[in-house]
């Protein structure tokens, strides 16, 4: 069954047509590739399943609820995990202290945050020392994991990644996908937004997202 | 509590932002604490001081309301003049309450305690002279007539209450105060008179013809306690009365005293205190002995009867009892030609005069510090969030709401506020007490310029501004209100009100003491106001903080950012 659904989806700015009727179902434990060139929508997309913007037409169907019926902060801070392309850190703050105001917001309970901020960072490959630093001093492969950590905090089912590798060196971007990839495996819905062919080749499957052609009056 | 904790956090990461709002609230701070503190040592030395003040108040004829009525209307006809005669008729005859009458009034509720003087003039006799220093008046006793009963107002100088009626310009030997009670004694009560070793004040309330002579006075005729004096009706001098000395009294007063402007009896060397009792039976006894005398020169007839003058005062717990006086004594029947009013309060809040100033001055500032304050905030405060739009961004990304952000900014002003407001509380708290007084210091040094510019160029000192309104004293009957507070000892430990304070300014010079000195002056009511004004600050400039942040659109911050 699918986890998120999108149905007959359009969306424009003003008058320009950024997406029409897109139709996608996404389920848990496998890694989905969105492509297309710069333009095509990827990113508003994206927003469109996160919730931070609402679909000019269609649905989008979290476990076969409309999202749009759903608290939209409810939904952002529990129920997916959004990884963003400039990857929007808090840069005043260490990266646990990033991780467990995501557990704070989303009203996670956990005996121990600290110790599972920590235990995050470390599984997306920050040691303690780098884990109690400012974002501001970590690299941007750093300040990636650090987001990656920070979706997964709550826990959520999907998790939703624009452009993940992008300023990344090949090292870092292999390693980026690695986490992904397991993420997928332990049972998550992983969506990616890319242009990179290589990304795309790393997933389960993959949609290609092309803008509509204008339409001439 | 994560929102505390992160406010906590946000605090401490940008430092250099929350110590500018820091300063200035806490200049903002500082400055309504010094404004708060002067409102509030004025309204403490008021509440305070009243508290501990003991009221009293006379009933007076209302003489400058009957000038009034008697005044020619304003229809412009000829011939019409203020009746002269009629105002002197009226003035002699209607205008004094009897002792009964008084009483009637003492009855009031908020009448805590009542009393009276009595006072007569007599004349001596070869063996009791008056203290003079003109030799060749001391050997003659005059024949002046004795104070007809006119009730006005007292002469002057201070601490004996009651004076012969006419008292300035009588020329009897003595003048005979007879106190209804040990209360109406307030020169010896308030120390500036005390009966010398070897004698002893007659009894309270006795009828026995005993009585307390100045020490001058006795040794003037060499006389020593339990001897005899006699006095003489000034108008018949073949009525006489023979007092026992009971004691002998020194006064201050009498050092002041000169001779040379008033008459013999107005020197208080020649007073003679006794019982109003016993005095009331003289005066009885002279009515019953009544006879008419006819004047040599001009013709007239009087009548040779002793009269005294009453001086009644009332005394009251508090302020408010005396405000509900008026009330009673109407219902109790007094007319409406005759008014109530306390010297005490009066001069009291004469003394008030620069701190009240002060205070208003203090209220003005205040409001418009807190103008200028408040609206440096909401600029800072704006920007503060302008600055922090990716902050509210990604917050808002995260999935925390719009008003969980807008608590957590507010959080962070109402901390830095607060801690700001404290430190300028404590600050204004140590600074307010030299700072009130200095600007205190001001006030009074510019209310005595003032009067000091008045009185040169009346070239003599003025009735204004601290000194009594001579016709609010009409009817007075002699009394001459002497330092009342001196009677209530005043613990100035708990008193506001360190400095001196006499609200009754000198009789003729009108040189009130103002209050120039306040020792607390933050107290939990000034802590409280401050900790509102923290919370209207911290609204005020939350309110521009929440009004952005309820606008921003998280994708619109952060793609911008993008």
């Amino acid at each position: 069954m699918s986890v998120l659904s999108l149905q007959n989806i359009s969306f424009s700015y003003g008058k320009t047509l950024v997406l029409q009727n897109i139709s996608y179902e996404f389920e848990k434990g496998k890694m989905y590739c969105i492509i297309g060139r710069s333009g095509a929508g990827k990113t508003t997309l994206l927003s469109l399943l996160s919730g931070l913007a609402a679909a000019d037409s269609g649905e989008i169907l979290y476990n076969g609820k409309s999202i749009a019926k759903m608290d939209k902060y409810t939904f952002r801070s529990r129920y997916i995990g959004v990884v963003f392309q400039s990857f929007n850190l808090l840069t005043k703050y260490t990266a646990a202290e990033n991780v467990i105001l995501s557990m704070d917001v989303a009203g996670y309970k956990a005996k121990n945050k600290k110790q599972r901020a920590l235990d995050l960072l470390y599984s997306v490959g920050l040691d303690e020392d780098e884990a109690q630093r400012r974002v501001l001093k970590l690299s941007g492969g750093q300040q990636q994991r650090v987001a990656i950590a920070r979706a997964l905090s709550y826990d959520p089912d999907i998790i939703l990644a624009d452009e993940p590798t992008g300023n990344l060196d090949t090292e870092t971007q292999r390693e980026i996908m690695g986490i992904f990839r397991r993420l997928a495996d332990e049972g998550k819905c992983v969506i990616l937004v890319s242009h990179s062919p290589e990304v795309a080749s790393m997933c389960d499957e993959r949609y290609q997202l092309v803008r509509p052609q204008p339409t001439k009056k | 509590m994560y929102i505390l904790k992160n406010a906590l956090r946000c605090i401490s990461r940008a430092k250099a932002r929350n110590i500018l709002i820091s300063i200035i609230v806490l200049v903002i701070a500082f400055s309504a604490c010094i404004g708060l503190s002067i409102r509030q040592a004025a309204q403490s030395a008021k509440e305070s001081t009243l508290e501990e003040l003991t009221i009293t108040a006379s009933i007076s004829y209302d003489r400058s309301s009957m000038m009034n009525d008697m005044r020619p209307d304003d229809s412009g006809r000829e011939g019409m003049e203020f009746d002269r005669d009629r105002f002197a008729d009226m003035m002699g005859a209607s205008t004094a309450l009897t002792l009964d009458e008084y009483k009637t009034y003492a009855k009031a509720q908020s009448v805590s305690d009542f009393y009276y003087t009595l006072t007569a003039s007599f004349n001596g006799t070869d063996e009791l002279l008056p203290v003079s220093d003109d030799s060749t008046e001391t050997n003659e006793t005059t024949d002046a007539s004795a104070s007809q009963g006119r009730q006005e107002p007292g002469g002057f100088g201070g601490g004996f209450p009651g004076q012969p009626a006419g008292g300035g310009m009588s020329s009897s030997d003595f003048s005979v105060i007879g106190y209804s009670s040990d209360s109406a004694m307030t020169a010896f009560i308030d120390g500036t008179a005390s009966v010398t070793e070897g004698g002893a004040m007659f009894e309270e309330g006795t009828t026995e013809r005993v009585c307390v002579i100045s020490q001058e006075l006795g040794i003037y005729n060499d006389l020593a306690v339990g001897d005899t004096i006699t006095l003489t009706n000034p108008s018949l001098e073949s009525e006489t009365y023979n007092l026992t000395i009971s004691g002998f009294y020194e006064s201050t007063e009498n050092n002041d005293f000169s001779m040379s402007e008033f008459g013999r009896n107005q020197d208080p060397a020649n007073r003679i205190l006794m019982s109003a009792a016993a005095l009331e039976l003289i005066l009885d006894e002279s009515a019953d002995n009544s006879t008419t005398i006819t004047d040599e020169t001009t013709g007239t007839e009087r009548d040779s009867t002793v009269t005294g003058a009453i001086s009644a005062t009332y005394v009251f717990p508090d302020s408010d009892s005396y405000y509900a006086f008026e009330d009673q004594v109407r219902a109790l029947g007094l007319d409406d030609s005759y008014t109530v009013s306390s010297p005490d309060l009066t001069a009291f809040e004469n003394s008030l005069t620069p701190l009240n100033t002060l205070s208003t001055t203090a209220g003005w500032f205040l409001i418009v510090i807190l103008i200028i304050g408040a609206i440096i905030l909401v600029v800072l405060n704006i920007f503060s969030v302008r600055e922090r739009k990716y902050e509210v961004g990604v917050l808002t990304a995260m999935g925390m709401k719009k008003w969980k952000v807008a608590l957590q900014f507010m959080c962070e002003i109402l901390i830095v506020t607060m801690i700001a407001v404290s430190m300028g509380a404590a600050l204004g708290a140590v600074s307010s007490v030299p700072v009130t007084n200095a600007l205190l210091a001001g006030q009074v040094e510019k209310q005595t310029s003032q009067q000091a510019q008045r009185e040169e160029s009346f070239g003599r000192p003025d009735n204004m501004g601290g000194g009594f309104d001579p016709g609010a004293m009409s009817g007075m009957e002699g009394k001459i209100p002497d330092n009342n507070m001196g009677d209530t000892p005043r613990d100035t430990q708990n008193n506001p009100m360190e400095g001196k304070v006499s609200p009754f300014g000198e009789m003729l010079g009108g040189a009130a003491d103002y209050v120039s000195e306040v020792n607390s002056a933050v107290n939990l009511t000034v802590l409280l106001q401050m900790m509102a004004i923290g919370l209207m600050l911290t609204l005020m400039a939350s309110l521009s903080s929440i009004l952005f942040i309820m606008r921003y659109d998280p994708l619109k911050i952060l793609s911008n950012r993008d």
